[in-house]
């Protein structure tokens, strides 16, 4: 099975370019060899002086018509592997009259034109200069055009199949019509308009006959058994159809990859990877959106380009859909969506983004470079577009107000367009930061508010505060490459907070059960998520119940949607060495590996907090390979940095008091500083504090911590007192 | 051939003076008769199979003139542009696509075999008699409903006709057929330019 350049995705790179250029170059020599680079011969066609135009064209018709039939029949060639266009009988009838006008008019085609100027004629060049205009033209008439050039799409239609007959019986007809039509033109031909090259009768024969005898020997080709990955090219893409679906097509449609711009790179890729890679740029820039604005107001303009897909359930969409859209399961995207392969642009949408995406991934790889999902599906829609003025937390103009009260009206069913009057939701201060229970009493049941409860699930299942997602600590840690109790990677934690239905956008608060730690940890969980519109709950959820708020035990509704992965690239490059875990790259901008911090205590000028309590810290205590602490580190244990809230629960202390607890230990507000414990857990503590709540700016997180350090014999310990150690020997 | 040509002016060539060398000698006599049309087609058609195996589409032309036409157009007006809907999907990069890429072949490929051939002549090609303006007015808006039209049937004759044809596509042979009958019915008003 041959795999063409447009299935592996390379059709608008390097490699395609190349190749069309020198299949363009055979095209205009066969073309001007003919004698078809004379706009004289050319209209001659219509005053049956010289019908060089037919001749040609069907020579080359026939040929390429039967080379195709038996590649096919062989099995050396799937149609799947070829660009298709589909059938819109009325824009093909208009276009074909328009087109014979303009041809008959100027004795040129696109084709024969860039030939033409090639030989050096001046009306080549006014024609193609029309051409380039007249195309400009029909692009700003597109939107009053658009329904002409959709007028009777029926997909990709064959002739066979139009005309209710089987393929041998077209060929044959074909082939048929052809060879009648080149005798018929040699009859009719007449004046002596253009040199004409002589063609015998004996040659027509001749010729006449090889066409047919083609056409017997392509429709009987006998199938032979072509391993994958043997003819050309197609051991190179071999790797691509192992790729899971990326045997698909290439972004034929409107779009094109990076790549382009004739600039190396990329050629020497495997197809595959290269289409890949094109599909994870597209999604990286986020050209594989729609923002719920731009398709608001495509719908509202009623911009006939625009194909809108539901791909919720029936029922879902009966309840509700939006205006225009039509409801496909996403087994039958491509077949339903085929006609529009190319044709304008395709949103598809769902309560959320994860079933969008993967069937805008898909539809990229067959060929549907139009493809879109609406950005954050219909919860983002309602809340961008939809969500009444006075909800919305950003200030808004009266003109804003206005819109969406105008989007409501259009998009929601009468009754629903008029806006419920819930109050605001105003985080209690600059974020990320610190809320009181009172707040939140008020806050709770405001849109846009995600509480998460980070007590142990018995507790949780027992009462907690109305709405809130339970969330166990330690799901937010493994190991990762042998290192245990580390912070899960970006996607991964992107993944929980997905299927929690927490978006880039909710205001998240977060309610430890114990000491403020717990917080701070699933904070540098969300901090590493670049996720800033968050608070932690000051004392927890012993403040929530000493102050007697309500707690429920209902289970909260819950929309999975897509939480966009963070982009690992976007970190500084000192941290773009290996971490001892054996992952490439840091996962974050402010974690730092054990050789990090070795290369930092060896340079001497970063300042090293361990937090771990004073015992640890000496190596009185040890619960690890190595007791002791990193040589330079100061200790200051994150207990000192904790107080008695109300009820029973464990708060920090008064921003004022750790200010000046941290200036006696820090010189400077950007001074570099690394905090560590053990698994750092309780260095999150020390760490949000120093750059949250004190504004350090240049505050590193050991996450591995004792943990590595001290199992790594090769990097130093000082253990003092030493005489503590002595005294345990016995 | 060359005795139905006309070298236009003088100014024309000075020039072509460039290619003087090269069509010296087909001013004197004709240049090499073209091909036999039937093996010239036999050819392209081996050409449009290779296309289709390789490349996994098929020749075309006019969608490299619209790139150019975008290309253009964004120059001038670029944020309109970017927000068409035919056009500005194509962005950021027009011209990067297959099409451009093939034009610039076809072209090629002509400049060396009207050169090799001798076919070369920088003229407005006309009847004898026919007027020069008219013919280029004609040129011009025929250029501009081929361009139109080609957007709107989605290709040409080479990308819509020939290329959809050889796939036995419904819509290149409604294409086809409406081009040669609208070319037919028409012809006869334009016929005084090659007179």
């Amino acid at each position: 099975m041959i795999a063409t350049l447009f299935s592996t995705g390379q059709l608008n790179a390097p490699l395609g370019f190349t190749t069309a250029l020198a299949v363009g170059f055979c095209f205009g020599l066969c073309l001007e060899k003919a004698g078809l680079g004379s706009s004289k011969r050319i209209a001659g066609v219509f005053y049956l002086t010289d019908m060089t135009v037919v001749k040609v064209m069907f020579s080359a018709l026939v040929t390429a018509a039967l080379g195709l039939v038996a590649a096919e029949r062989m099995g050396l060639l799937s149609l799947d592997a070829l660009y298709q266009m589909p059938t819109v009988l009325g824009a093909h009838a208009l276009g074909g009259a328009i087109f014979g006008l303009g041809l008959a008019m100027a004795g040129w085609c696109p084709g024969t034109a860039a030939v033409g100027l090639g030989s050096g004629r001046l009306d080549a060049l006014v024609f193609l200069a029309g051409l380039v205009l007249g195309s400009i033209g029909f692009g700003e008439a597109f939107p009053w055009v658009a329904p002409l050039a959709s007028m009777g799409a029926q997909g990709v239609v064959f002739l066979n199949q139009s005309l209710g007959a089987t393929q041998d019986q077209v060929v044959l007809g074909l082939v048929g019509s052809a060879v009648a039509m080149f005798w018929a033109c040699e009859v009719i031909e007449r004046g002596p308009a253009l040199a004409r090259p002589g063609v015998g009768k004996l040659f027509l024969a001749g010729f006449s006959a090889i066409l047919c005898i083609a056409a017997l020997v392509a429709l009987n080709m006998p199938r032979a058994d072509i391993p994958a990955g043997q003819a050309g090219i197609a051991a190179q893409a071999s790797q691509a159809s192992q790729a899971p679906g990326a045997t698909g097509l290439a972004g034929q449609a409107g779009r094109t990859g990076p790549a382009g711009g004739g600039q190396a790179g990329g050629s020497q890729e495997s197809p595959g990877a290269a289409f890949e890679a094109r599909l994870l740029a597209d999604v990286e820039a986020g050209r594989d959106h729609m923002e719920p604005g731009e398709l608001a107001r495509r719908l509202m303009a009623h911009d006939p380009s625009v194909t809108l897909v539901d791909i919720r359930s029936p029922a879902e969409f009966d309840s509700f859909h939006l205006p225009s859209a039509v409801n496909i399961p996403v087994s039958r995207l491509p077949e339903a969506l085929a006609g529009k392969r190319g044709q304008g642009i395709i949103v598809l949408y769902s309560n959320g983004m994860t079933h969008p995406a993967q069937a805008r991934d898909a539809l990229a790889r067959l060929g549907f470079g139009n493809a879109y999902m609406l950005t954050g599906g219909l919860h983002d829609f309602f809340e961008d577009v939809l969500k009444p003025a006075s909800l919305q937390g950003d200030p808004f103009t009266p003109a804003k107000a206005a819109q969406i009260q105008e989007a409501r009206r259009f998009f929601l069913p009468p009754g629903l367009s008029s806006p419920s009057a819930p109050g605001l939701l105003t985080p209690p201060g600059p974020l990320p930061g610190l809320a009181d229970a009172a707040w939140l009493a008020e806050s709770l049941g405001k849109p846009g508010l995600k509480i998460i409860d980070l007590r142990p699930q018995p507790q949780y299942n027992s009462g907690h505060i109305p709405g809130s997602l339970s969330l166990n600590l330690e799901s937010l840690r493994g190991n990762l490459g042998g290192v245990p109790s580390m912070l899960l990677p970006g996607p991964m934690l992107a993944e929980h907070m997905g299927q929690m239905g927490v978006s880039p956008r909710d205001l998240v608060v977060l309610i430890q059960g114990g000491p403020p730690q717990d917080a701070t940890l699933a904070a540098v969980a969300l901090e590493r998520l670049g996720h800033l519109r968050y608070l932690v709950l000051s004392g927890g959820m012993k403040a929530w119940a000493a102050a007697n708020l309500p707690t429920d035990t209902a289970l909260p509704k819950v929309i999975p949607l897509r939480y966009p992965a963070p982009q690992a690239a976007a970190v500084a490059g000192a941290a773009a060495t290996p971490n001892p875990s054996g992952t490439a790259g840091a996962p974050d901008s402010f974690t730092v590996s054990g050789p990090e911090v070795l290369a930092a205590m060896t340079g001497g000028k970063t300042l090293i907090i361990d937090v771990r309590p004073a015992g640890y810290f000496s190596g009185a205590q040890s619960e690890e390979a190595r007791a002791g602490h990193i040589p330079g580190a100061v200790n200051r244990p994150f207990t000192e940095d904790q107080a008695k809230g109300p009820g029973d629960s464990v708060i920090l202390k008064p921003v004022a008091e750790l200010a000046k607890a941290y200036a006696a230990v820090i010189p400077s507000k950007d001074h570099p500083v690394i905090v560590q414990c053990r698994t750092g857990h309780q260095a999150s503590q020390t760490w949000w504090i120093l750059t949250r709540l004190l504004g350090y700016t240049n505050v590193k997180y050991y996450d591995a911590g004792w943990t590595e350090w001290a199992a790594h014999p090769e990097w130093p310990v000082v253990a003092s007192p030493p005489a503590a150690k002595e005294e345990k020997k016995p | 051939m060359s005795d139905t040509h006309t070298q236009d002016s003088p100014q024309e060539a000075a020039q072509s003076a460039q290619a003087a060398q090269s069509v010296r000698p087909a001013q004197v006599g004709p240049g090499a008769p073209p091909m036999n049309p039937y093996l010239a087609g036999m050819f392209l058609g081996l050409t449009l199979l290779a296309s289709y195996l390789i490349l996994g589409a098929g020749l075309g032309a006019s969608g490299g003139f619209a790139r150019l036409g975008a290309w253009l157009e964004h120059a001038l007006l670029p944020a309109h542009v970017e927000a068409s809907p035919y056009f500005g999907p194509w962005f950021p990069a027009p011209l990067s696509y297959y099409l451009v890429f093939m034009v610039l072949g076809v072209f090629a490929g002509g400049l060396l075999s009207a050169l090799a051939g001798g076919r070369m002549r920088f003229i407005v090609e006309r009847g004898p008699t026919a007027s020069r303006t008219r013919r280029l007015i004609l040129t011009l808006i025929g250029g501009l409903l081929a361009g139109f039209a080609s957007r709107l049937a989605q290709g040409c004759t080479s990308g819509q006709g020939l290329s959809g044809g050889a796939l036995l596509l419904t819509g290149s042979f409604v294409f086809l057929g409406c081009v040669f009958a609208s070319g037919y019915l028409t012809a006869w008003a334009f016929g005084r330019q090659w007179k």
